[in-house]
């Protein structure tokens, strides 16, 4: 590990490459897993619309730190070409960036600046789009809920490939090189840092579900109604819980645009954030970060390696690999929510030192599963009828 | 010709539509969930009449009911595999709206899979195709606008005869009101509900076989018009299959015509952004009146000012 983040340039091929790019995209999707985990398992919000949170943290690159990192970089005396017109701002994108990496490399707290600059504004963007989002899911039923953000994804996207001021429209936009002070590969570096920031948020969150705000939200979850007669403020929780939430979110179309040193449209697609989100959390288990952690490894692996081995399936199969890759999404979220309802991981009883969960929690109660929306009971697991065929 | 073309496209897209909509609301009835691979049910349509008319040669309104019997086992299939398994486990609606999702994903690509398995054997185009050369004309008219229109007024006047005539339509009504009194007064509900998603799947793949008679077609066609689909049926209420007619031919309307006027006034570039209708009116009906136009009709007749509302532009209540 040490030997990678150390190499030089050129010594980041073959398997060495495949491994920073798994880690690169877990770092990626555990972050908006476990913001997923923190709203859906745990609180109880289906939130749907991942991608529009993400796209904003994409377009915050491409649209803010960007002109700010040209401003910045043509205040600091290096000529760039014109940029203001959508011809210049496309045109000229390229060969202005070169400019500004070539400042950047001697300049390392500009690009770390420029990089925390980014994070920030896109988590408070983020939270806005979360409160815009919390208005009408206060209001709708969640199925309603669902359709509106699906289409909002869909809406943002196509205001980002028809804008060139946003993120260059269909031709997309070069983003500098924060990281061009790191003499190694950038791919590393920023895997690396996209990884600390899954750490920090993994802290954040388990610190958050451990905390009596934590057991609030499971509380409002199990039964919303109970909360409010004891004087909750269900609806205020629930904004603030997708505000925090959609904030982290953003976090990770951030590191993408770096990573890729370019962003378009195209690379927010809400079939790729929202549905392998959910995947993994379903996968992985609703309710507890671990199972996000394992489902996120899995699919993220199984993902990688079948794109890099895509030369190989092209060669055998007469069709392209990732409709074969969507048949397996499919697959799997149907095979796991009938056989494993659960997840690979099913939710562990809260661990809180010094009270005894399980002694106190011996009680059976019966719960309606038509309204609950997952089975609660500790110990004890449904069991799929094997003949389904057969009332 | 009878009309200009661009009517005539907007009205067979509104039937469409229409179509659409009425199995989508009916679905959402029965099984209380958004149905996401309704419109995909419609690729497999376009799929079947491409198949019969390209490939075998044969007329392509033969396709119609050999489409209606192929999305019929389609949505059986589901039904049985899938939404029938969860709902008897005793998911909750969104685990069960999550899956028709992974159902759509995973019926998208398989359609994908078989119209590459199809350019490799038959070597013609099969991802980007247009049936319209294939049609027969009436008096300069293309044939597909008499006969969409003819199919969506049958099927609206059938299914009214269906739901209200039939022993088989009241027991799916009475299914999709409350399952649990219905099984006790002797009714099968199983049965009923694979009868219902049989009926939904086939009206689909119905709609599904006139889309390439007019419009280019490619599988992920039917999944793309979700979106008015869902619209066209929230705007309906959701809740009653007669606003869906209303809702699903006003969307499919707007969605062709109101893109037009916007071009002549602001520009072509406009364009680009007709996806951006159905979801107009989406959020505009759940921001203003959740419950779409039955809800506004049942405010109109029912409440007090909406009474006082109707007795001022001259028009009475009994």
């Amino acid at each position: 590990m040490l030997a990678v983040i150390g190499s030089s340039v050129a010594a980041i091929t073959g398997m060495s490459r495949l491994i920073v790019d798994i880690a690169m995209y877990f770092g990626l999707f555990v972050i908006v897993a476990m913001a997923l985990n923190f709203q859906y398992g745990n609180a109880g919000i289906p939130n749907f619309g991942c991608a529009v949170q993400v796209i904003v943290g994409g377009f915050t690159v491409s649209g803010i730190t960007l002109r700010l990192a040209y401003w910045l970089v043509e205040k600091a005396g290096v000529k760039l070409l014109p940029y203001q017109t959508a011809y210049d701002w496309l045109y000229n994108s390229q060969l202005n960036v070169v400019a500004v990496n070539n400042y950047l490399k001697t300049h390392p707290l500009l690009g770390i600046s420029l990089l925390l600059f980014s994070i920030a504004t896109a988590m408070v963007l983020g939270a806005i789009i979360g409160w815009v989002i919390s208005v009408p899911a206060i209001r709708l039923r969640a199925t309603y809920l669902m359709i509106t953000l699906i289409t909002m994804a869909d809406a943002s996207q196509i205001f980002g490939r028809n804008i060139p001021y946003i993120c260059g429209g269909t031709l997309g936009i070069w983003i500098p090189n924060v990281f061009a002070w790191y003499p190694g590969d950038r791919g590393v570096i920023t895997a690396v840092v996209t990884l600390a920031i899954g750490l920090i948020c993994f802290f954040i969150f388990r610190t958050m579900l451990n905390s009596p705000y934590g057991r609030l939200m499971r509380a409002i979850r199990e039964n919303e109604v109970t909360c409010q007669s004891v004087g909750k403020n269900v609806v205020g929780i629930r904004r603030n819980i997708l505000m925090f939430a959609s904030a982290i979110t953003a976090i990770p179309g951030v590191m993408t645009a770096y990573y890729y040193s370019y962003v378009v449209d195209a690379m927010y697609q809400r079939a790729y954030w929202t549905y392998w989100s959910w995947l993994m959390l379903i996968l992985g288990g609703p309710g507890n970060n671990a199972g996000t952690f394992l489902g996120c490894a899995l699919v993220i692996a199984m993902r990688r390696v079948i794109i890099v081995y895509k030369w190989f399936f092209d060669k055998i199969l007469f069709f392209p690999i990732s409709y074969f890759e969507q048949i397996l999404l499919g697959l799997l979220l149907i095979v796991v929510m009938i056989f494993r309802p659960d997840g690979l991981i099913p939710e562990k009883l809260l661990y809180i030192p010094g009270v005894n969960y399980t002694k106190l929690v011996r009680e059976r109660v019966k719960v309606d599963w038509r309204t609950a929306p997952k089975m609660r009971l500790a110990g004890k697991r449904r069991r799929f009828p094997l003949k389904f065929w057969r009332r | 010709m009878l009309l200009p073309p661009l009517v005539m496209a907007a009205i067979v897209y509104a039937c469409e539509i229409t179509i659409l909509s009425i199995g989508f609301t009916m679905t959402y009835l029965t099984a209380k969930i958004p149905n996401f691979a309704h419109g995909t049910y419609a690729g497999y349509g376009i799929y079947v009449n491409y198949t019969i008319s390209k490939i075998l040669g044969l007329n392509p309104y033969i396709s119609f009911p050999v489409a209606f019997l192929v999305g019929g086992s389609i949505g059986v299939v589901v039904y049985m595999l899938v939404i029938g398994v969860l709902t008897r486990m005793g998911s909750g609606a969104i685990v069960l709206t999550i899956s028709t999702i992974a159902i759509d994903i995973f019926l998208t690509a398989l359609l994908y899979i078989y119209a590459y398995w199809l350019r490799d054997t038959f070597k013609t185009y099969t991802i980007f195709f247009i049936l319209k050369e294939r049609d027969f004309q009436l008096g300069g008219t293309p044939g597909i606008f008499f006969v969409a229109l003819t199919i969506c007024i049958v099927t609206v006047v059938l299914l009214h005869t269906f739901l209200t005539k039939t022993r088989l339509g009241v027991s799916m009504r009475a299914v999709a009101e409350d399952p649990e009194l219905a099984s006790v007064l002797g009714i099968d509900v199983y049965r009923t509900q694979l009868y219902s998603w049989f009926l939904t799947g086939g009206l689909a793949a119905l709609a599904g076989a006139m889309y390439p008679m007019w419009f280019q077609s490619h599988p992920a066609a039917g999944s793309f018009i979700i979106t008015s689909i869902m619209a066209g049926s929230l705007l309906g209420g959701m809740e009653s299959v007669y606003g869906a007619i209303v809702g699903g031919f006003g969307v499919g309307l707007s969605e062709i015509l109101l893109t037009n006027r916007l071009q002549a006034t602001f520009g072509i570039w406009v364009g680009e952004y007709r996806p951006l209708i159905p979801m107009f009116f989406l959020i505009a009906v759940l921001l203003i009146q959740p419950r779409g136009l039955q809800g506004a009709y049942e405010w109109l007749t029912k409440s007090k000012r909406g009474i006082e509302l109707l007795s001022k532009l001259g028009i009475k209540v009994e």
